[in-house]
């Protein structure tokens, strides 16, 4: 019975078919981030929720100290000086695919996609938009897609470092 | 040599011998290792039920710190980097505790108790409460 629940309870969460919506979603995607400036500066979280439809919704969620920096004194200042992890601890993305007719779930292939949405960080939400590709493999979604975001539109003085940083998402959905 | 020049070289001497230990702490600072914190001790439905409840205050008290954690095995998995992946069952089946190990924990089953300390990195509404950087206690 117990086994019956969870095999359940596991469809529920990863594939969803609400009114012919089918839902992908990963606890463990990946987002990296590097400063064009200073090599030293990059990071990995690895610990990504994220949820895509098939109808083009597309949601993020990670949190903050769950960056990891090669570095450790590194990571103390980008945790206490910069993004205010304590204050500040989780950032989200919610948004759409603007050409959600270009991709295929339902058939495996490579297509290129542009997302649109809100990118709340360190307290402050701002619209973006990013290009990018969507691999559908095996029926499951692959999402990768690079953007650049300037860190005093998220209110996050870190002149002394860097001004901007390159984000790389790479999430693989069950 | 004059006086002042040996005391001006002796001071650039200080600084940067001053600046190379700077740089090697820098360079050299070992990440936190969770093997030797003591963990404030919980049970998976406790961590998530201080989340659910008042997140800000769980927040405070979990936030970065160590966490031993003791809870049934609802799946076992990796992640991108090849990590392994541990979800805690809580009493909401849609709702676990995310936990990444350092090194590969041996063979975990979903269904066994077993309990986990790691770091806490905090809660996603929906989802999870993600603790990382982890070993296996038993």
């Amino acid at each position: 019975m117990k086994l019956i629940l969870s095999f359940l309870v596991s469809i529920v969460f990863f594939v969803s078919n609400a009114d012919a919506q089918k839902i992908y979603a990963t606890r463990n995607g990946k987002i990296s981030f590097s400063s064009p400036a200073d090599e030293d500066v990059k990071a990995v979280n690895n610990e990504v929720t994220s949820r895509i439809a098939d109808n083009g919704q597309l949601t993020f969620s990670l949190l903050v100290k769950g960056f990891k920096f090669k570095l450790a004194e590194m990571q103390d200042h980008f945790n206490d000086q910069y993004a205010e992890s304590n204050k500040f601890p989780r950032a989200d993305f919610k948004g759409n695919i603007v050409n959600p007719s270009d991709v295929k779930f339902d058939k495996d292939g490579s297509y290129k996609a542009t997302v649109k949405g809100d990118l709340t960080l360190h307290g402050v939400t701002k619209s973006i938009t990013a290009n990018g590709t969507i691999e559908i493999k095996g029926g499951k979604p692959v999402v990768s897609c690079q953007f650049t975001i300037l860190l005093k539109d998220f209110a996050i003085d870190a002149a002394r470092v860097t001004d901007k940083v390159n984000v790389d998402v790479s999430c693989q959905y069950q | 040599m004059k006086r002042w020049l040996k005391i001006l070289l002796i001071l650039i001497g200080l600084g940067i011998l001053a600046g190379g230990i700077m740089v090697y702490r820098i360079y050299n600072k070992p990440h936190p290792d969770v093997t030797k914190e003591k963990g404030v001790e919980l049970s998976a439905q406790n961590l998530y039920d201080a989340f659910r409840t008042n997140e800000a205050d769980a927040n405070t008290k979990y936030l970065g710190k160590a966490i031993e954690l003791t809870g049934e095995v609802a799946a076992v998995s990796k992640n991108q980097d090849g990590n392994t992946v541990v979800d805690f069952k809580t009493n909401d089946p849609l709702f676990v505790i995310n936990c990444i190990f350092i090194k590969a924990p041996g063979l975990l089953k979903p269904g066994e108790t077993h309990t986990f300390k790691g770091f806490c990195t905090g809660y996603i509404p929906d989802a999870n409460v993600v603790i990382n950087e982890g070993v296996l206690v038993k």
